[in-house]
């Protein structure tokens, strides 16, 4: 049985008149982290939205566990959880308040004592747990989406620049959380223009360059992809 | 608990915490349920003060000595509307047409006692009636509240985890929907509230709760329409901008358009043309109090050919009288054909407005509501045509007392002869004539037959937002 569970096939999408993806094609396996790195308008976000069913592809397809996405979208949905860049939750609820509304919305439920296990995993402070989510800095927000995602325990995890934010403590943090999901069986897309931070987890990288894959990198038998390498071949191929 | 309750839960904890959405909400409240408690006690004031002065008229009437019969139809007589029991929610056109009206012989008078043109400056805060706050009020407060709830969403980009959860834009529209049904919902309990109160006062349970149907209905085409202009906007500038300018063509404009149209359509000639017309008509039927006038001359012929004399003097009734009663006759047929060209013309033009209930919502619960109410200008139409039914009828029976009581002898010299005037007065006895006048309401069932079609008008739109709903809820991503 194929363990492939995210797969780009000649995906091309179209935003109104303008093409942004074209012909791309990737695979993504079981507990493996994959990121796409490129620069502003890469198309870096747009794939990630294609494979949540928020765009639809102009050609080809985004698949999900053998099924295209949009052929079940609500299907697809519920085994992907997705971490938008700017984090995404409401500013008049708490921390807890927040995650427990969107669990609930997708039919998960957690005990408070779970939610504020997920919020110490991911280092957000206690004493702001009950604050209202509008008094957070950015890096505490990212951390209260990132304990959203890590909670609805999906075998797929998007993640759209997940380190945006946050202190290099938190990164490191981070980074360490996303190793230890993908070694549980976790699947991860992450997309990211942080080349530093993508060679520390992923297993595979992709370079994107307004909207094509000009290039990837496999981490060698001891799990690493040299940053160097990537550095170089970002600067040259992929930073527009 | 589903996940568009879940949605709208937290639609209103947002509002909840929103302190100028719970500031709005709070003073639609205190608006609508002021206004209701005010107009209530208005109305239920000027109930009771018509019926004690229709008593009040009726005593002074018939507590009137033994005079000449004639003397008694200049004296007159008023004939008051008691406000229907759903009027203290919708006065209606009342407040423009008046209420009261003086019957005298010869004459058919307007409608008097507008409050609009009887009341002190301070009467403007009587005249904003829970009708129109709920008519035009409310929905400006609920697009206030809910102008942002899709478009807040995308703002902050919440929408697409929302999305990400599973969710689909049409169960996100449905949640919205939901919480902003619940703000229609506080908003319509003073309404509530007063519906029971007429319900006790007499306003059957049927049309009293279709009434209440009938404003659930229009606000949930607001409510529907927020969520689409929400959900079709890009920003919630956008939302407010747009939900503004509809509430101001629907709410303003069309209902201007509508009464323009209606008085371009169908031409009504002024009130100077009219009296001039009418003046002209009169003149010709002759003087009633002058029995030598040329008009009356074949009715004398006739009578003096019908009882086989030569004289008046020796009819066995006062031609006097005759003559009075044959002028009434004959000037009420005037009247009442200008009176009813007059009423047919103001429905023509009504018709013609009501249309634009099609094109808008707030005509179309103007129409129904006041139809239901029975307080529609069809309603006052009845009013006049059975206070003039009222006024004729008296004034004949005073006729036929005058030709029946009196002698012409006695009639034609009692400014000369002072024994022949005390014998033209008759007994007070013949005041009661006058029936009591007691102005109902149409039957519960006929006035949700004149309902129905602004109904349909209200259920069209309602329908045809819900299928847009659907259509944007497709493309709404």
């Amino acid at each position: 049985m194929s363990n492939i569970v995210v797969e780009a096939r000649n995906l091309s999408v179209m935003r109104g008149q303008t093409p942004v993806l074209s012909d791309i094609n990737f695979e993504v396996r079981k507990g493996e982290v994959f990121a796409l790195l490129g620069g502003n308008g890469a198309g870096k976000s747009t794939t990630l939205h294609t494979f949540l069913g928020l765009l639809p592809p102009q050609s080809g397809e985004a698949i999900l566990f053998g099924k295209a996405v949009h052929s079940d979208v609500a299907s697809v949905r519920s085994k992907v959880a997705y971490l938008p860049e700017a984090a995404t939750l409401y500013g008049h609820l708490t921390a807890i308040e927040n995650i427990e509304y969107f669990l609930s919305l997708a039919g998960i439920k957690k005990s408070s004592n779970e939610i504020v296990q997920a919020l110490d995993r991911v280092s957000l402070q206690k004493e702001a747990h009950n604050q209202n989510m509008e008094r957070y800095s950015k890096g505490m927000r990212q951390k209260t989406a990132i304990a959203l995602a890590l909670l609805r325990e999906t075998p797929v995890l998007f993640l759209d620049e997940p380190t945006s934010g946050l202190d290099p403590v938190a990164i490191d943090e981070f980074n360490q959380l996303i190793t230890s999901l993908a070694a549980a069986g976790t699947t991860i897309v992450m997309v990211t223009h942080d080349v530093y931070g993508a060679c520390q987890v992923a297993h595979r990288i992709a370079l994107l360059r307004r909207g094509a894959l000009v290039g990837s990198f496999e981490a060698d038998e001891g799990g690493k992809i040299d940053t160097e390498t990537v550095h170089a071949a970002f600067a040259e191929r992929a930073a527009s | 608990m589903t996940i568009t309750k879940m949605i709208a839960k937290d639609e209103w904890r947002y509002w909840w915490r929103s302190k100028l959405a719970t500031s709005v909400m709070l003073v639609g409240l205190i608006l609508i349920a002021g206004s209701s408690i005010l107009t209530a006690k208005q109305m239920t004031d000027a109930a009771h003060e018509r019926a004690h002065l229709q008593s009040e008229a009726e005593e002074a009437f018939f507590s009137q000595p033994n005079r000449h019969p004639h003397r008694m139809v200049h004296y007159g007589h008023y004939a008051f509307r008691t406000p229907p029991p759903l009027g203290i929610i919708d006065p209606g056109i009342d407040a423009y047409t008046g209420d009261s009206i003086f019957l005298e012989g010869h004459r058919q008078n307007s409608a008097m006692f507008a409050d609009r043109q009887a009341s002190s400056e301070l009467a403007i805060f009587g005249a904003l009636t829970p009708a129109l706050l709920l008519q035009t009020l409310a929905p400006l407060l609920l697009v206030l509240i809910g102008y942002n709830v899709i478009t807040r969403e995308r703002e902050a980009r919440t929408f697409d985890q929302l999305i990400a959860q599973g969710m689909t834009p049409l169960k996100i529209m449905i949640g919205k929907g939901y919480a902003l049904v619940g703000v229609a919902g506080l908003m319509i309990v003073p309404l509530f509230v007063a519906i029971i109160f007429a319900t006790l006062d007499g306003e059957p349970f049927v049309s009293a709760s279709l009434f209440m149907v009938g404003y659930a209905l229009y606000l949930l085409i607001w409510c529907i329409g927020i969520v689409l202009a929400s959900t079709m906007m890009r920003t919630p500038s956008a939302s407010l901008g747009a939900l503004l300018a509809a509430w101001v063509v629907v709410a303003i404009l069309i209902p201007r358009i509508s009464s323009n149209a209606a008085v371009s359509l169908v031409d009504a000639p002024g009130k100077i043309e009219t009296d001039f017309a009418v003046i002209e008509a009169v003149s010709k039927v002759g003087d009633g109090h002058n029995a030598a006038d040329p008009a009356f001359t074949a009715l004398r012929a006739n009578m003096l050919q019908q009882y086989n004399v030569d004289k008046v003097e020796d009819l066995p009734v006062n031609f006097r009288g005759v003559v009075a009663g044959a002028a009434e006759a004959n000037l009420t047929d005037i009247l009442n054909k200008f009176a009813e060209e007059r009423m047919q013309v103001e429905v023509a033009q009504a018709n013609i407005a009501r249309y634009f209930g099609w094109l808008s919502p707030v005509l179309g619960i103007r129409e129904f509501s006041m139809k239901v109410a029975g307080v529609d200008l069809e309603t006052h139409h009845r009013f006049l045509r059975e206070t003039e039914a009222l006024r004729f009828d008296f004034v004949q029976s005073l006729n036929r007392v005058h030709a029946e009581k009196l002698t012409f002898a006695d009639d034609a010299n009692r400014s000369s002869n002072p024994e022949a005037e005390k014998r033209t007065r008759v007994s007070a006895e013949n005041w009661k004539v006058l029936d009591e006048f007691d102005f109902s309401s149409l039957p519960a069932n006929n006035r949700i037959e004149n309902a129905s079609m602004s109904l349909m008008k209200l259920v069209f739109w309602v329908v045809l937002l819900l299928v847009l709903c659907r259509f944007v809820g497709r493309r709404a991503l």
